[in-house]
């Protein structure tokens, strides 16, 4: 497996554009440092900062985005090219195949909110009124540590629909719903979309400030609800690959 | 022990309610060239991806190496090298880097091997080249390279050669000739065009509508098409007895009650003539025939397309 996630990263070079959307990590960041500098204040707590700059439009449109977009990248090439039947005969095995994309997934979501993480914490120094403090910092990583993580499975569905196109339309702009939907269907209900549930399980212990839930917090149902979507979405992922000979 | 390569029973393929492949028997032999003949659409691909199962068999078996491919694709894939269809590889990246990718997933143990490769196929090492600036003709042959990188037994060709340009087919004809005269391999190749496969193939399967029409070998199917006599006669049966006894042939083949073929083309007609008709066989025609391979095709395939 570790052959094969090596592999698809050797796939990436020279995609300029994978690695440039790697730069809307730092987006937020400064928009946040420009509104705490002349707008508004964050009365000496850095976590009213990092609510703006990692875990706003960051962690809930920013990236779900960018990763479904890396996920269609993954698969276009070998989609649109035919490779596919030329990878089978290697031979390769579809699940690990696909798994192996999901884990370039993985990597780029933690290192995009490395990124974030870091370009938070540089603007949060330059704001005048924000003090550095350690206990934050480490508070920031480990959430945007877990946020990669969590957001990868989140995004799994994108990639198994991505398996099933040859093209990039359908899968970016079910995307941009994918992505969407969750803030919409999170006031009716948080455990139906991946998305939304990924909030529940972040905010859990009510340590980022302004994120109010509507209904009582459940866990294990937010969990449950990633795996139930990522468990469909692996069952789609091999039915779409073993029809792509 | 079978001595076939490649065999298939009964094989058939069905796309809906229409037959794409019936009932093939194809066999290939050990260390032999076996060029799969037919128009676009006859069921060459089709064929070629069952036996590598890339797609569902509807009746029939495939035995790759003596056994049925089924449910063993995983222990048989490292001894084929194939391209079927047109082969694809990642834009963004060189040839020498596409093939890198290949022999990692491959684990190719040879550290030259993508060398090796790309030299045997003519195509540079280390190249800057990106493929998406390749010609169709560097594709084709990046393909073949792709196909013999991990030095497989048995190589599956689709149509190689499609693409390229005449000193480019001959090139790919002679290396292809080579890896099975001189190293034994076995391979398995498609074609529409009937001058390739009759230089280059030992064996010959013809295939039109999905169904396989004649097997045989080159040199066999070389002798029923090359120069022959016609002799239209009142009785064939005495006719050969005196053929066999006052001339001593033995080069010939009964057509019909009528008509026979005599392949010795030096014998002297004018003898012939006069010994059948002194024991009252009344020579109705003679002449003197000489079909092509391509007229051979066009006759058993029910007319043209085969180039």
């Amino acid at each position: 497996m570790l052959k094969l996630i090596q592999i698809e990263f050797l796939k990436l070079r020279r995609r300029k554009f994978v690695w440039m959307m790697m730069l809307s990590a730092l987006i937020m960041p400064f928009l946040a440092f420009l509104l705490f500098k002349y707008a508004w204040t964050a009365d000496g707590d850095p976590r009213q900062f990092y609510k703006w700059s990692a875990f706003g439009f960051t962690l809930w449109i920013i990236l779900p985005v960018v990763l479904g977009i890396l996920s269609t990248m993954l698969m276009y090439n070998e989609n649109q090219y035919d490779m596919l039947k030329q990878l089978w005969i290697v031979p390769v095995s579809k699940m690990r195949y696909f798994f192996s994309k999901f884990f370039v997934v993985l990597i780029y979501a933690v290192c995009f909110m490395m990124v974030t993480f870091i370009s938070s914490v540089m603007f949060s120094v330059l704001l005048e009124d924000i003090a550095l403090d350690w206990g934050n910092v480490l508070f920031l990583m480990k959430k945007c540590l877990e946020s990669g993580v969590i957001i990868a499975f989140v995004i799994l569905p994108i990639l198994a629909i991505a398996t099933t196109q040859k093209g990039y339309i359908l899968p970016v702009s079910i995307t941009l719903v994918y992505a969407l939907l969750g803030f919409i269907i999170m006031p009716i209900n948080m455990y139906l979309s991946p998305v939304s549930s990924m909030a529940v399980i972040v905010a859990r212990n009510g340590d980022i400030p302004g994120l109010v839930f509507t209904q009582a917090m459940n866990i294990p149902l937010a969990f449950l609800c990633i795996l139930v979507w990522d468990m469909i979405s692996v069952l789609l992922a091999n039915i779409a690959l073993g029809k792509r000979n | 022990m079978t001595n076939y390569i490649i065999e298939t029973k009964q094989l058939t393929k069905l796309f809906g309610n229409q037959k794409a492949v019936n009932n093939v028997n194809l066999h290939v032999k050990k260390g032999r060239i076996y060029g799969l003949l037919g128009r676009n659409g006859a069921g060459k691909t089709t064929i070629m991806k069952m036996i590598l199962g890339l797609t569902s068999i509807t009746s029939g078996e495939v035995d790759v190496f003596g056994k049925n491919i089924k449910g063993r694709e995983k222990q048989v894939y490292p001894r084929i090298g194939a391209i079927i269809e047109t082969p694809g590889f990642y834009p963004n990246l060189t040839g020498t880097e596409n093939l890198e990718i290949f022999a990692k997933l491959r684990g190719t143990p040879a550290p030259n091997a993508v060398k090796n490769a790309l030299e045997v196929v003519g195509l540079p090492y280390k190249d800057k080249k990106l493929f998406s600036e390749y010609s169709l003709g560097m594709k084709q042959r990046l393909g073949i390279a792709n196909a013999i990188l991990h030095d497989p037994e048995l190589l599956i060709l689709d149509e190689p050669t499609n693409g390229l340009d005449p000193i480019g087919i001959a090139e790919v004809r002679d290396f292809i000739k080579n890896l099975s005269v001189e190293r034994g391999k076995t391979v398995l190749i498609s074609s529409h065009i009937l001058s390739e496969i009759s230089l280059l193939a030992d064996d010959i399967g013809i295939i039109d509508h999905g169904v396989l029409l004649e097997e045989s070998s080159m040199e066999e199917l070389r002798r029923k098409n090359g120069n022959y006599i016609l002799l239209h006669v009142s009785d064939v049966s005495k006719a050969t007895l005196i053929l066999e006894r006052q001339f001593g042939l033995k080069d010939y083949s009964v057509h019909d009650d009528h008509m026979l073929r005599i392949y010795d083309t030096s014998l002297d007609m004018a003898s012939v003539n006069k010994a059948l008709m002194l024991d009252e066989v009344s020579v109705i025609s003679s002449q003197l025939c000489n079909d092509t391979l391509e007229d051979y095709f066009r006759k058993i395939t029910g007319g043209d397309g085969i180039a």
